[in-house]
C-alpha cells in the first residue's frame, strides 16, 4: 500500500483527526465534556435536516426545499399552538403534517409531472418562501411567549440529562438507519438511486417509493423546524434556509467516507460533527465565524476529490 | 462500373477476445450502389466503422480514387469525399432545416451570418440534389421521421464534395410509405454519379436499388452479388447464414399444456393488432429486424409502455399494467435486452441482486434478514454455476455471461409464471450460452410459459417451439420450428419472402 493509496482510502478521516487534534491543541476548552457536548447540541437539527437529505440523495435527488419544510413545521406548529390553542403534542403532528404538505407538492412535481428533482424542489422553495413572506406580511417572526413548557422542552429540556434535541435526533437517526441500512425499504430506495431502470424492471414500484420518500423526508425536517422555533419561542421566515448547504454538504461528505461512494445514514452523522466541530473550533479560536462556510466548501470539494481517488484505485 | 472508387483490402481488425474482421475486402465502383448485408455481428458496422476512421484496422488498405490513404482518420476520409449517413438523426428539434444543414459549417460575411444565402441554398439543393421541396424554415420537430432522413443527407452533402455516401440501415426507423421518398432521394443522387454503400437488413430493399452486393459473416467475405435480381434475396440469405444449428440446444419436443397468457389485438406506437397465446410448458419466440416493432412488444407487455388498444388476459382473467411492478405481481419475469441498463444494478452484489425482486421472502417483518438472503444466493449461485462463487462481489466485475446468469436467477428465486427472454445471449459467452438455453429448457419442463425474442434466428429456431415473425410492426407470419430453416425465418424477417415490393 503507497502513501498515496493511504491517503485515498482513509483521507478524509486523517483529515477529520487532523482537524480535531488541532484544535485540541490551539484551544483549551476545545477538548472539555461541555463543549463537545455543545458541539452536539448545536448539531442537532442540522442533522435532522440532513437526514431527510439523506434519504433523498440515496434514490437519486436532491431536495433544495429542506428550508420549506423546516420552516413550515415551525409555523404550523406555532400557530397550532397560539391560534388554537393546541396541546403541545398535536401542535408537533400539526408541524409535521404542515412539512409533509412540502414533500406531497415535490412528489407530484417530481412524480407526476416528471420535472428533475432539482428544479422541482427549487421550484417549491420559491413557492415556499413567498407563501411565508406573504402569510406574515412581508417577513415578521410569529412569536408565542407564552408556550407550553413541554413544547419548551423540546428544546431546551433534557432527558436524564441529555438535552432532549439531542435525544429527538439520535432516535431520528436510529429510525433512518433501521429504515435505510437494514430494511427492505432502504434496499429498494439504495437499488433505485444506483440504477432506476434496473429497479423498475425488477417490479420494484419506483414511483410510489418515490413519493413516499420525498414526503417523508419533508416530514424528518419539519421535525428540526419544531425543536428551532421552540427554541426561540417563534416562527422565523426563511430561517430553515441556513440549514440547506450544511445538510447538502454533510450528506456529500458521508457518501465520500462510505467504501462504496454511497450516501448513507453514519456517514452522514459523522459529516454533521465534522460540520459542527469546525464550526466550534472557528468560534473558539476567535477567528471570524464567517470563514466557516469557506473551510466547509474547502473540506467538501477535497472529500469529494478523494472519493474520485477512490473510486481510480478499487 | 469500370474503375474502382473504393478499394478496402485485406481489412483485420480483431477486439479483445474476437476478431470482428478476417481479410475483408470490400469494392465500390464510382457511381454504383452497393450493398452491404449480412447477420448481426457479421462485421457490417465494423468494417463501416474503419472506413470511417473511428476504429484503426490491425492490418489492410484502403484506397480512395486510386490513392491508398495513409492514415485513415474521420478527417482524411471526409476530405477524400466519404460521407455518412448514419442510423440515429443527431438532429436538434428546436432549429430550422436551414440551421440543421448548416450547423458546424455556417456561411458567414463580414456582416454575420448569410441566414438568406444559406436558406436559399439549402432549398435549392433539395429541390435539385435530392428532388423534393422543403421549406427552409421550417423546425426540425415539424419534420416527419423521413424528410429529418432527407435534412441528415443534405448536412452531409450540401458542400457537394461528395464522391461517396456511406447510408447505415437508413429504413429502420420508417414505415414503408415513408421509404419512397428516400429511394427517390438515392435515385436522384446515382444520377450525379454519387456512389453509395447501402447497409440493410432488409433485403427486399437491397434487391432493389442496390447495383451490387457484398454479403459478410462472421467477420469475413461470404460472397459478393455483381448483378442483382428481384429473385437474389434467397440466395444471398444462404451466403449470410451458410450454416447449420449446431447442438447448442437441449431441444425436446413439448407438450403445450392449457394456454395461459392470451394476447389480443395489442396496438402501441411502434406496433398493431398484435394477438398470440402461449400455453403452459411452451416456449414461443418472436423474430424481426430492428424496428419491427418486437422490443416494443415486450415492454409494452412487461408494462414499460403504454398498449393503445387490446387486450391481455393470463388463465382467462384480463390484466392491465400501469408500471412492470404490476406485471411482476401478476407473475410475468423479464429478463431485458439491455441487460447492463435495465437488468442489473450493476454497483450492488450479486446477493442483492439476486433477492432484489423477492426481498420480502428474506425479511423479518421490514427489516432485511441477510443471512437468509445470503443462503439464497448461494443456492442460486449453486445451481447456476455463477462465477465467481462470490455473493459480495459486485456485479460490475462480473463477464457478461455470469451477469445474465445473476438476471436469471433473480426471477428463478422470484417464481414467475411467463418468463420474457429478450436477446438473453447478447454478449454471452457460447459457453454460458449453452448453460442460459438448458434453463430456458427445464423452465418450459417445469410448466412455465416462455416468451423469447431474439435477433439471431438459430437461436430461435433451437429453442422455441413456433415462432411469430414482425415485420413493421405487424406479425406477419406464425410459423412452427420443426423443419424450420434458418434461411427460410431470415427471409420471412426481412420480407424477403413475402416479396415486399420496393418502388
Amino acid at each position: 500500500m503507497t502513501l498515496q493509496s493511504i491517503f485515498a482510502r482513509f483521507g478524509l478521516v486523517i483529515i477529520i483527526v487532523m482537524f480535531f487534534s488541532f484544535f485540541s491543541y490551539i484551544s483549551p476548552v476545545f477538548l472539555t465534556f461541555d463543549n463537545q457536548v455543545n458541539i452536539v447540541e448545536a448539531s442537532a437539527i442540522v442533522l435532522i435536516l440532513a437526514l431527510g437529505m439523506t434519504l433523498v440523495v440515496a434514490m437519486g435527488g436532491i431536495d433544495l426545499s429542506i428550508g420549506i419544510a423546516f420552516d413550515f413545521g415551525a409555523a404550523f406548529a406555532v400557530v397550532a399552538l397560539k391560534d388554537f390553542g393546541a396541546a403541545w403534542y398535536i401542535a408537533c403532528l400539526v408541524g409535521v403534517m404542515g412539512g409533509a404538505l412540502v414533500g406531497l407538492l415535490n412528489a407530484f412535481l417530481i412524480v407526476i409531472l416528471k420535472i428533475s428533482p432539482f428544479m422541482a424542489t427549487l421550484g417549491t422553495f420559491f413557492v415556499g418562501s413567498s407563501v411565508e413572506r406573504v402569510f406574515t406580511n412581508g417577513g415578521g417572526p410569529i412569536s408565542y411567549r407564552r408556550m407550553p413548557q413541554e413544547y419548551r422542552d423540546l428544546a431546551v429540556g433534557d432527558v436524564f440529562g441529555i438535552p432532549t434535541e439531542v435525544v429527538i435526533a439520535a432516535v431520528v437517526c436510529l429510525v433512518y438507519f433501521i429504515a435505510l441500512e437494514r430494511s427492505i425499504f432502504g434496499k429498494r430506495i439504495h437499488a433505485i438511486g444506483l440504477q432506476k431502470d434496473a429497479a423498475n424492471v425488477a417490479g420494484i414500484p419506483v414511483r410510489r417509493y418515490m413519493f413516499i420518500a420525498f414526503i417523508l423526508a419533508s416530514a424528518t425536517c419539519a421535525i428540526g423546524g419544531l425543536i428551532g422555533s421552540a427554541n426561540i419561542r417563534m416562527f422565523t421566515p426563511l430561517a430553515g434556509f441556513s440549514y440547506l448547504l450544511d445538510a447538502i454538504a454533510a450528506v456529500f461528505i458521508g457518501a465520500a467516507i462510505h467504501p462504496k461512494g454511497r450516501p448513507n445514514v453514519i456517514g452522514t452523522m459523522v459529516g454533521v460533527l465534522f460540520l459542527g466541530m469546525i464550526g466550534n473550533g472557528l468560534n473558539l479560536m476567535g477567528l471570524d465565524f464567517n470563514l466557516k462556510a469557506a473551510l466547509s466548501g474547502l473540506i467538501l470539494v477535497g472529500a469529494l476529490a478523494l472519493a474520485v481517488a477512490q473510486q481510480r484505485l478499487r | 462500373m469500370t474503375d474502382a472508387l473504393l478499394k478496402m483490402c485485406d481489412i483485420t481488425k480483431s477486439f479483445p477476445g474476437v476478431l470482428a474482421l478476417d481479410n475483408v475486402a470490400l469494392e465500390v465502383a464510382s457511381g454504383e450502389i452497393h450493398g452491404l448485408v449480412g447477420e448481426n455481428g457479421a462485421g457490417k458496422s465494423t468494417i463501416i466503422k474503419v472506413l470511417a476512421g473511428v476504429y484503426k484496422a490491425d492490418a489492410g488498405t484502403v484506397e480512395i480514387d486510386g490513392h491508398v490513404l495513409p492514415d485513415v482518420t474521420p478527417r482524411s476520409v471526409h476530405d477524400a469525399g466519404v460521407r455518412f449517413i448514419h442510423q440515429e438523426l443527431h438532429l436538434v428539434q428546436h432549429f430550422t432545416v436551414t440551421e440543421s444543414v448548416f450547423m458546424g459549417q455556417e456561411e458567414q460575411t463580414l456582416l454575420g451570418l448569410s441566414t438568406r444565402a444559406m436558406r436559399q441554398k439549402a432549398e435549392a439543393f433539395f429541390e435539385t440534389a435530392l428532388g423534393t421541396e422543403m421549406s427552409g424554415n421550417t423546425l426540425i420537430r415539424d419534420l416527419g421521421i423521413a424528410e429529418r432522413k432527407l435534412v441528415q443527407i443534405a448536412r452531409a452533402l450540401i458542400d457537394n464534395q461528395a464522391k461517396l455516401v456511406v447510408f447505415d440501415e437508413p429504413t429502420a426507423p420508417l414505415t414503408s410509405g415513408e421509404t419512397d421518398k428516400l429511394f427517390t432521394a438515392i435515385r436522384k443522387l446515382k444520377e450525379q454519379g454519387i456512389a453509395m454503400i447501402y447497409v440493410s437488413h432488409y433485403l427486399a430493399e437491397i434487391t432493389g436499388i442496390c447495383d451490387r452486393v457484398t454479403v459478410l459473416r462472421n467477420g469475413q467475405n461470404a460472397g459478393r452479388f455483381d448483378e442483382v435480381f428481384d429473385d437474389s434475396a434467397p440466395a444471398m440469405i444462404s451466403a449470410m447464414v451458410g450454416r447449420e444449428i449446431d447442438e447448442l440446444f437441449p431441444k425436446t419436443e413439448h407438450t403445450p399444456a392449457a394456454p395461459r397468457f392470451e394476447v389480443t389485438d395489442l396496438s402501441a406506437e411502434k406496433f398493431e393488432d398484435v394477438s398470440f397465446t402461449i400455453h403452459r410448458n411452451e416456449i414461443v419466440g418472436v423474430a424481426g429486424l430492428v424496428g419491427s416493432g418486437r422490443e416494443d412488444l415486450i415492454d409494452t407487455i412487461y408494462g414499460l409502455a403504454k398498449p393503445r388498444s387490446g387486450t391481455m388476459k393470463i388463465d382467462g382473467v384480463a390484466q392491465k399494467f400501469r408500471a412492470p411492478a404490476d406485471a411482476v405481481g401478476a407473475g410475468i419475469a423479464l429478463v431485458p435486452r439491455d441487460r447492463r441498463h435495465d437488468g442489473l444494478v450493476l454497483d450492488m452484489s450479486v446477493s442483492d441482486n439476486i433477492n432484489l425482486a423477492a426481498l420480502d421472502t428474506v425479511s423479518r417483518g421490514t427489516l432485511e434478514n441477510r443471512r437468509a438472503a445470503n443462503a439464497v444466493a448461494t443456492d442460486m449461485s449453486e445451481t447456476l454455476d455463477i462465477r465467481p462463487r462470490n455473493i459480495a462481489a459486485t456485479l460490475r466485475l462480473l463477464s457478461g455471461g455470469n451477469q445474465q446468469k445473476v438476471v436469471l436467477g433473480r426471477w428463478l428465486n422470484k417464481g414467475a409464471d411467463i418468463f420474457i427472454l429478450d436477446e438473453p445471449t447478447v454478449g454471452v459467452d457460447v459457453g454460458a450460452k449453452v448453460e442460459i438455453y438448458q434453463h430456458i429448457e427445464n423452465l418450459a419442463q417445469d410448466g412455465v410459459s416462455v416468451l423469447v425474442s431474439s435477433s439471431d434466428p438459430g437461436e430461435l429456431i433451437g429453442l422455441c417451439d413456433r415462432i411469430l415473425v414482425m415485420l413493421r410492426g405487424k406479425i406477419v407470419a406464425e410459423v412452427s420450428t420443426t423443419d424450420l430453416g434458418v434461411d427460410e425465418l431470415v427471409a420471412l424477417t426481412t420480407g424477403g419472402a413475402t416479396q415486399e415490393a420496393v418502388s
